[in-house]
């Protein structure tokens, strides 16, 4: 169930979800400031949201554009900045 | 304009530009807002020989906007290498017109921050006391500005991005209408809020750059056709005025901000305007929602900084898995590592109603509220920050602080509307600014409200800025 309470392991599970490592150090300093925002999100409840639409984004139409075939950009830069390069092949650490 | 016509052409005349550079270098030395600054690089991109005003005119471009051949570092350790392939269309819209993007301008990591201390390539001061902070996430822009090293300089507006700096710094800052300029080349934070603005030393500077950038763009779909917004009625601008603490507010405006608000209520209806008292009951709320939209949208749009396309790599990961947590965890700063785990949190299955689907409808509650005031008002008056340029480090405002501090500034982001900051005095040597709202696609009054104060109180001028770059 949705609860306002988060601990210290609720800190870890949220930061391998978001792919990121804590180091001790880390989660004391961002410890305080994640209860205090989440704290500061309770301040919601105090308004009446009922009958309320949500407002997902602000674009005032759904614009689609014509299906045609245009130029890709030279993929050469892009590989440029790559970390680790095979020929045109980027290259990670073993996945088995 | 006299002091403003010695940017035209300024790279068709070798004697300025000599000089200028030389100014501009010297004085960058103090303030630091450059992460990179290079005017000979981007004139390549520039249409040299078109004939029009901003011709030879140089330009900043907050390091979260992509300017081919500089790197788009976004402030960020994990991006410090990074070049850009390509430019923002918002820039090349302007190089197109002649104007030359001389260098990237310094911000708080990927636009997270209030004060430009949140960036991991580079420190910016105040050109009007060194000690103190520039604001933020545009800090750089504006205090280049400031400085007098530019005219006007690009940034990105997700909660008061242009307008909190350029407060801070005695210049204009326009946050545009949500879509109003396409972002294709601005690197995204909360894309619901994101808008690409301008500082600028005038509000001539201010328009022309706006209307430089503005239009449908191709490349961006939330980009939109820019049809102005036309006034019903002839006659005075009708401002709508906050009843400003009447209740204890969390965030109580200093005393320095306080004086400016009321004496700038005394001196617009001598000026023209006619004042009418407006509610926006849901301001109390708007900090709240904020920030979970923002944090749920960065936690999404950071999740492509893995270290394995491009960017900085931990190279002792053994697969890949580890490899996108170490190269993360290392190359973001705190701030926004705090804002994804918010964001992800806040996203987290069971979470969602309670957090991002309200704060959604307290958006919708935000709209109705603006919708209803811009019924009676045609713009609102705003504070921009509860107080003038803090201190840097532990001197100054602490995160949190400056995070409820966004009140003034964020409601403008979540209904998508236009505003501007305009300096309106200099208490204690430090300049204040209050800003106005307008309805979407209201730009020409904001323009006109803040030209007709303008003339009455024009940006000060910091103590660095040299009109004849003599120094």
């Amino acid at each position: 169930m949705a609860h306002d309470a988060m601990d210290r392991e609720e800190l870890y599970v949220t930061a391998q979800l978001a792919r990121l490592e804590i180091s001790r150090d880390e989660a004391d300093r961002l410890e305080k400031a994640v209860f205090q925002m989440l704290e500061y999100f309770a301040k919601m409840k105090e308004l009446d949201v009922a009958g309320l639409e949500p407002t997902t984004q602000l674009a005032q139409d759904n614009r689609l554009r014509e299906d045609t075939a245009a130029d890709t950009r030279d993929t050469e830069p892009l590989l440029t900045n790559a970390p680790e390069l095979e020929d045109r092949l980027i290259v990670i650490p073993n996945v088995l | 304009m006299e002091k403003s016509d010695r940017w035209r052409g300024l790279f068709s005349h070798p004697d300025s530009l000599e000089r200028w550079q030389a100014f501009a270098r010297r004085t960058d030395q103090k303030v630091g807002a450059f992460l990179q600054f290079d005017p000979t690089v981007a004139l390549a991109d520039s249409d040299t020989a078109a004939s029009g005003p901003l011709a030879g005119v140089p330009f900043g471009v907050k390091d979260l906007i992509a300017v081919k051949p500089f790197r788009l570092t976004c402030g960020s350790r994990l991006l410090k290498d990074f070049v850009t392939p390509y430019t923002a269309t918002a820039v090349q819209r302007l190089q197109a017109q002649g104007a030359v993007a001389v260098g990237k301008t310094n911000l708080d990591e990927f636009g997270m921050g209030s004060s430009t201390e949140n960036s991991a390539l580079g420190r910016t001061s105040n050109p009007w006391d060194l000690e103190r902070v520039a604001g933020g996430s545009s800090g750089g822009s504006a205090a280049a500005v400031a400085a007098g090293i530019l005219p006007f300089a690009l940034g990105s507006d997700t909660g008061g991005s242009v307008r909190q700096p350029a407060a801070f710094c005695g210049v204009y800052g326009l946050k545009p209408t949500y879509g109003a300029v396409s972002r294709y080349g601005l690197t995204a934070y909360a894309s619901s809020l994101d808008v690409i603005g301008v500082a600028a030393k005038t509000v001539a500077w201010a328009r022309e750059a706006f209307t430089a950038m503005r239009g449908i763009d191709p490349r961006d779909h939330s980009s939109a056709e820019y049809l102005p917004f036309r006034r019903s009625l002839s006659g005075p601008l009708r401002v709508g005025v906050l009843p400003l603490g009447k209740e204890g507010s969390a965030v109580p405006l200093d005393p320095a901000v306080e004086r400016c608000w009321a004496r700038t209520l005394k001196d617009l209806p001598k000026l023209g305007f006619t004042l009418k008292p407006v509610e926006i009951p849901s301001l109390e709320f708007v900090v709240s929602a904020y920030y979970v939209i923002a944090c749920a949208e960065a936690s999404a749009n950071l999740a492509r900084f893995d270290g394995i396309r491009y960017g900085a790599r931990a190279p002792e990961a053994e697969n890949p898995e580890e490899l996108v947590r170490l190269s993360r965890s290392r190359g973001l700063g705190d701030e926004v590592k705090l804002r994804i785990l918010l964001g992800t949190y806040v996203l987290r299955s069971g979470f969602q109603d309670q957090y991002y689907l309200r704060a959604q409808r307290i958006r919708t509650r935000i709209r109705q509220d603006f919708d209803r005031a811009f019924a009676e008002v045609d713009l609102v008056l705003l504070p921009v920050f509860p107080c003038p340029a803090f201190r840097r480090g532990d001197q100054g405002m602490d995160p949190f602080t400056q995070k409820l501090s966004d009140i003034f500034t964020c409601s403008a982001n979540l209904a998508g509307l236009p505003a501007m900051s305009f300096p309106v005095g200099v208490e204690a040597n430090l300049p204040v600014g209050l800003q106005f709202m307008a309805p979407a696609f209201a730009e020409e009054l904001l323009f006109e409200a803040c030209g007709t104060f303008e003339k009455h109180f024009p940006s000060p001028d910091s103590p660095l800025y040299d009109p004849e770059w003599k120094g």
